[in-house]
């Protein structure tokens, strides 16, 4: 029982102590440092309201700084070392890395999960959040293709096991072939293909995910247009494909580049599906096997990562600078 | 890890009773040597000194050691405090540079020794025990070279005494099964080889062979080639194997690689064909040889796997086992593939070379094997102590081995014993050839040295 | 007109038809694991989970209690009940060898002969033949073997005679030594339980590995949000330098991936005293919302209408009470919905629970011990491994059906404005 009472513990503690902290430097700027009852009172005041923005940003600033900026650079430095750490090695662990099959495979899976689970998961999600628009039950069918998105990579993984199993009394995949009198194939074992079977469990959880924003968009689609459209006998394809689609471009973006930078970080189904046999490594669980045995190439491997996100990154910067 | 975990099922697999109290063996009676141990206790009065050890078994198995410790402090009037952990590997190392490490110290692979001996934090074993081992174990000179390590000095000493063996060269059967098609337990692998083609001609198939385990999967195939190794080369050449002198890719790996390859890759010899062999989980694996009818005839895994087979076989009656025989042609011995644990000094004391004379004793291992879970190599034991045949057979293979080699997947660096080791055993059985799998191993070798 | 709305109810039984199916493909695989968590290990191994509803036709070898031996002629005899005394059950069909379990029809006598034959030379041998026959009747043997030498006669070596109702009759031709291995298939009826439930509750540690997963998870959704909600407030209502910067900042560390984190923070905390702990994965886990949490936060915030804070400031509140007294009531959508983000994310997390806690038993949470424990460990026993997944995903999916309006509110808020 003693990891609930200290869980309980750290949950009063840690968030006590945020709560005191914003209320103590609130406090502590207002009455002592920068009183509004001396002389210079509106100069006071003034300072204050420079600082205190500072006061309710430093542990946010902190935290980030510390867990997302520092890694950068800490990675990027521990990639030009040894295994060990000790000796500077310069690019050799990217020389290194590159010659090898084992990385170049990562690579070119990589390529394809960015390829094709974010034009999957979108695809389906468009699909899903047409079709249900106008539907009576779409609610229901929305909610359940929802669903997965609760689900833990390792469960789903789980959960395919029982459609991929190459026993044709566990995997459907099999039990079908086996109806048909073929004989049983272990989908994981089919070199190149077997990476997008793994690829459509990560479609079928994130389907609902784009499924949910774009039809929200669909919705936001005046109707004005659309009932233009149909006085002038347009199909109701050509409405979907002509109007909708691109009054909804924007959206399809955005969902296409979260969905994207998520495949990049993903190694949990990899690393349960196959455990990166049969050529299926991806980059992340390709760090893995690395991780804690040579952190020089594993830290090589994550800056790749970053590397590859730097452009999504930047789109994503300017996009916002563009919006305040 | 994968070691840790194995040695714990094996336990499991093995209890039939429960702990018992101490002094659960009266003095004198049974089949115990009682008389070395008589001896012993005229020869040593401790009173008063106490020995620290630590090592990696805990709950049934340290209840177990705590039986044998029992003794000699009943012999000696030392008191002996043993401490088992789970993070043992960590925790000895800590101790020992503190300078809080215990007198003795059980280490459950050799590796971690080897590297605390070249730190200085051991000391070598006391004069003459290198002899003993070699002449009252069984294939004593393996167990003398598996703990001859370099000092901090560079120079070579015996650091370590091996208590406890587990072992691997073990085929799985089903008596019955056997009985109904007629065939006979295979003395050489010459005629494993014509039973497994027997029993293809039969109509059934003869292996299964289960390469999955999580993160780990590969490693069960390690064991096949490190088996074939000692059956096709000599010793000395599996030695070299494992200290990388001759590289992965030499045609003596690469042949005990495709002698593996024979029954692996042959669609016919192994349960739902060679696709089957790198999913299909170990532990699942040896179901098929209880199944009606038969999946498979025979399942090559280590003294542990019982722990696995379904509820309802019953060892002995449902399920058998027999040496992995070795190729006669070869003229190699018998030799048997395995692992132990070790004893080693970390706090010399007269109490602790009292504890050490007390492990030489056959009773001291006798007083583990009555209580089942315990295999030892000690040549001079009484084998009918062990508490279950099935352990006695056991002990008898152990005892008759010639050659004693301990898993080279665990004397490798991590890094290819349990990685590129295990990943190229994939990729092996799913169709990459041997020499290129050997290459890439090697190749990973090389980038860590 | 009519043309029309024929071709709309046409279109929209098409529509109809695809959700379906598409709702079906989706929860297929679900449902695959919820059916076979309930079912019995040896039922799995024997049929697929959708044909779960059915009696499963199964053979097993059964070896009855020795009874006593009887001589009929020159053969011994063995009888009794392959159900036990007071057992029930049908047999189907029944065999004398694992290879061929079911090779004869209850009601019969099987059994393997020695035909006595002629070799070329005229010296007698004998072959093994195995064949039925009624109960009352006798044996037909062949007039030639296989290889076509002319049988001359036969013995029973073995036969088993079975009823239906699993009265046997075992006889054979040398005195039994242990109890003959008989093999039956019959019909089991369909085993529903809570059996795999049962076990991996009670032992396996899963219900440490349970508790860690929460001692993880709520930390890991509080703390992030408040430091994120302050963070949000100022970068949404406050005026200062650099503002527009920081949000970019905020954008762009969205992208970040967490993998770079890994090696230089666990040095980091393994230097500062910190290790592989709950308190480490606590931090790794704010560090690694934060973005996401600010982002959606500040979104939300901005879209607050301005007269209310503007007036509450004239009215003379500091900026610590706006935001504690109107912004914060106000964001609760926002803030329901990241929670139940961060929620999901921690709670479903397996590589920053594999770096920043440590690899033992004990420190395990629930993904940790299904991918490197129970993987291996069951790596066969589908019931277990399915109720195992079900027991993790059980409380992820009830906060999600429970919050849902939340979480696609917060997920609107993050991507579409």
């Amino acid at each position: 029982m003693s990891p609930i009472v200290q869980g309980i513990l750290t949950i009063i503690i840690g968030v006590g102590g945020c709560i005191g902290y914003f209320y103590a430097s609130n406090i502590l700027l207002d009455r002592v440092i920068f009183p509004p009852k001396t002389d210079d009172q509106g100069r006071n005041i003034r300072r204050a309201t420079m600082v205190r923005p500072w006061l309710f940003l430093l542990p946010a600033i902190l935290a980030l700084g510390l867990y997302l900026v520092y890694p950068v650079v800490g990675s990027f430095l521990r990639s030009l070392y040894n295994r060990s750490g000790e000796e500077f090695v310069g690019l050799g662990n990217y020389v290194q890395m590159f010659s090898e099959h084992g990385f170049r495979v990562a690579l070119f899976n990589n390529f394809l999960w960015v390829v094709f689970v974010p034009a999957g998961a979108t695809f389906f999600g468009l699909l899903v959040a047409q079709l249900t628009d106008r539907l009576k039950w779409g609610n229901i069918a929305k909610s359940l293709i929802f669903m997965p998105m609760a689900i833990s990579f390792v469960g789903a993984s789980l959960i395919w096991k029982f459609v991929y199993a190459a026993d044709p009394d566990i995997g459907i995949i099999n039990a079908i072939r086996d109806y048909f009198g073929a004989a049983p194939v272990d989908p994981m074992q089919i070199p190149f293909w077997n990476n997008f079977f793994i690829m459509f469990i990560m479609v079928w959880m994130q389907t609902g995910f784009a499924m949910v924003i774009l039809s929200a968009a669909l919705r936001g689609i005046p109707e004005e247009t659309i009932e233009a459209a149909i006085i002038d006998g347009a199909n109701p394809f050509q409405i979907f494909f002509r109007i909708k689609v691109p009054q909804i471009a924007g959206t399809i973006v955005v969902v296409w580049t979260t969905i994207t930078f998520l495949t990049l970080k993903v190694f949990d189904i990899v690393y349960t599906m196959t455990g990166g046999n049969f050529d299926t490594e991806i980059l992340p669980s390709y760090m893995m096997d690395y991780m804690f045995r040579d952190d020089g190439r594993a830290t090589a491997v994550a800056f790749v990562i970053m590397v590859i996100v730097t452009p999504v990154m930047i789109w994503n910067i300017r996009q916002a600078r563009r919006e305040l | 890890m994968k070691r840790t975990f194995l040695n714990g099922v094996a336990v499991m697999a093995l209890t039939a009773g429960t702990a018992q109290a101490q002094m659960m063996f009266t003095p004198g009676e049974g089949g115990f040597h009682w008389d070395g141990y008589e001896a012993f206790a005229e020869n040593y009065d401790l009173s008063g000194e106490t020995v620290e050890i630590t090592g990696p078994w805990t709950g049934f198995e340290k209840e177990k050691v705590d039986v044998v410790f029992s003794y000699f402090e009943e012999a000696t009037g030392a008191t002996v405090n043993y401490s088992g952990s789970d993070s043992f590997e960590q925790d000895i190392v800590i101790s020992a540079r503190a300078g809080t490490a215990p007198n003795l110290a059980v280490f459950p692979q050799p590796g971690l020794a080897a590297d605390m001996a070249s730190q200085g934090f051991l000391t070598p074993m006391p004069e003459g025990m290198g002899d003993w081992v070699a002449e009252n174990f069984a294939a004593g000179d393996s167990w003398v070279d598996l703990a001859t390590y370099e000092g901090p000095d560079g120079e070579e000493d015996l650091y370590g005494m091996f208590f406890r063996v587990d072992l691997k060269s073990l085929v799985w059967y089903s008596p019955i099964a056997f009985d109904e098609m007629g065939y006979e337990i295979p003395e050489t692998m010459e005629e494993l080889k014509e039973l497994t083609q027997q029993i293809v001609d039969d109509g059934g198939t003869p292996w299964c062979i289960g390469l999955g385990s999580g993160a780990a999967t590969g490693w069960p195939a390690t064991d096949w080639v490190e088996e074939m190794m000692l059956r096709t080369q000599e010793p000395s050449v599996y030695d070299q194997w494992v200290d990388n002198e001759i590289p992965f890719d030499d045609p003596a790996v690469v042949g005990a690689i495709e002698e593996f390859g024979w029954f692996a890759l042959n669609d016919d010899f192994v349960q739902g064909g060679t696709q089957a062999v790198a999913t299909t989980d170990f532990r699942d694996s040896p179901n098929g040889l209880f199944a009606v009818p038969p999946e498979c005839y025979m399942h090559r895994q280590a003294s542990f796997i019982p722990a696995f087979f379904p509820d309802e076989v019953e060892l002995g009656a449902d399920a058998d086992f027999f040496y992995f025989p070795a190729i006669e042609e070869n003229d190699l011995g018998s030799p048997v593939l395995g692992a132990g644990t070790l004893f080693s000094i970390t706090n010399p004391s007269e109490a602790t070379s009292a504890m050490l004379e007390f492990l030489k004793l056959p009773i001291a291992h006798e007083l583990w094997m009555a209580q089942d879970g315990f295999l030892t190599a000690h040549a001079g034991v009484n084998l009918d102590v062990y508490a279950t045949d099935a352990q006695r057979a056991m002990g008898e293979i152990i005892a008759n081995a010639t050659t004693f080699r301990y898993d080279a997947s665990d004397l490798m660096p991590a890094e290819i014993g349990a990685g590129a080791f295990w990943s190229g055993m994939v990729d092996y059985v799913t169709g990459e050839s041997a020499e290129d799998v050997a290459a890439g191993i090697q190749a990973r070798w090389d980038s860590i040295k | 007109m009519d043309n029309i709305a024929g071709k709309k109810s046409g279109l929209s039984i098409v529509t109809n038809l695809s959700v379906l199916a598409l709702v079906v493909l989706w929860l297929i695989p679900t449902i695959g694991l919820l059916v076979s968590s309930f079912r019995d290990r040896e039922q799995i191994s024997e049929t697929g989970w959708w044909l779960a509803l059915f009696p499963v036709e199964q053979a097993v070898r059964i070896t009855p209690e020795m009874g006593d031996v009887t001589q009929e002629g020159d053969l011994y005899v063995v009888s009794g009940n392959v159900f036990g005394a007071d057992g029930s059950g049908s047999v189907a069909a029944f065999g004398i060898t694992s290879r061929a379990p079911g090779a004869a029809e209850a009601g019969q006598t099987y059994g393997r002969l020695k035909l006595e034959v002629l070799d070329e030379d005229g010296e007698p041998d004998t072959e093994n033949y195995e064949t039925a026959w009624p109960v009352d009747g006798t044996p037909e043997i062949p007039e030639t073997d296989e290889d076509g030498r002319a049988v001359q006669g036969y013995t029973i070596d073995r036969a088993l005679t079975m009823q239906p109702n699993g009265d046997y009759v075992w006889r054979q031709a040398s005195e039994p030594r242990r109890a003959p291995a008989l093999y039956v298939v019959s019909t089991q009826p369909p085993d529903f339980g809570l059996q795999n439930y049962e076990t991996i509750l009670t032992s396996n540690n899963m219900d440490q590995a349970f508790i860690n997963t929460l001692t993880v998870t709520i930390p890991a959704t509080v703390i992030p949000i408040l430091i994120a909600a302050f963070a949000a407030y100022a970068l949404a209502w406050m005026e200062f330098p650099g503002r527009g910067w920081l949000v970019a900042i905020v954008v762009g560390l969205l992208v970040v991936p967490l993998q770079l984190a890994l090696v230089p923070m666990l040095t980091l905390h393994n230097k500062i005293g910190i290790g592989q702990s709950f308190v480490g994965i606590w931090l790794a886990h704010t560090g690694f919302g934060l973005p996401l949490a600010v982002y959606i936060l500040r979104n939300y915030m901005v879209g607050l209408p301005r007269d209310i804070i503007e007036s509450a400031k004239v009215d003379g509140a500091t900026d610590f009470q706006v935001f504690t007294r109107i912004v914060l009531p106000l964001s609760f959508p926002a803030l329901a919905s990241f929670a139940i983000f961060q929620f999901l994310w921690t709670w479903n997390d397996l590589l920053v629970a594999k770096v920043f806690l440590p690899s033992n038993s004990e420190s395990w949470v629930m993904t940790v011990k299904i991918a490197d424990d129970l993987l291996g460990s069951r790596g066969g026993d589908w019931g277990i491994l399915a109720a195992a997944a079900f027991v993790s995903i059980a409380v992820p999916l009830l906060v999600f059906f429970a919050m849902q309006k939340y979480l696609v509110r917060g997920l609107l808020a993050g991507s579409v404005k």
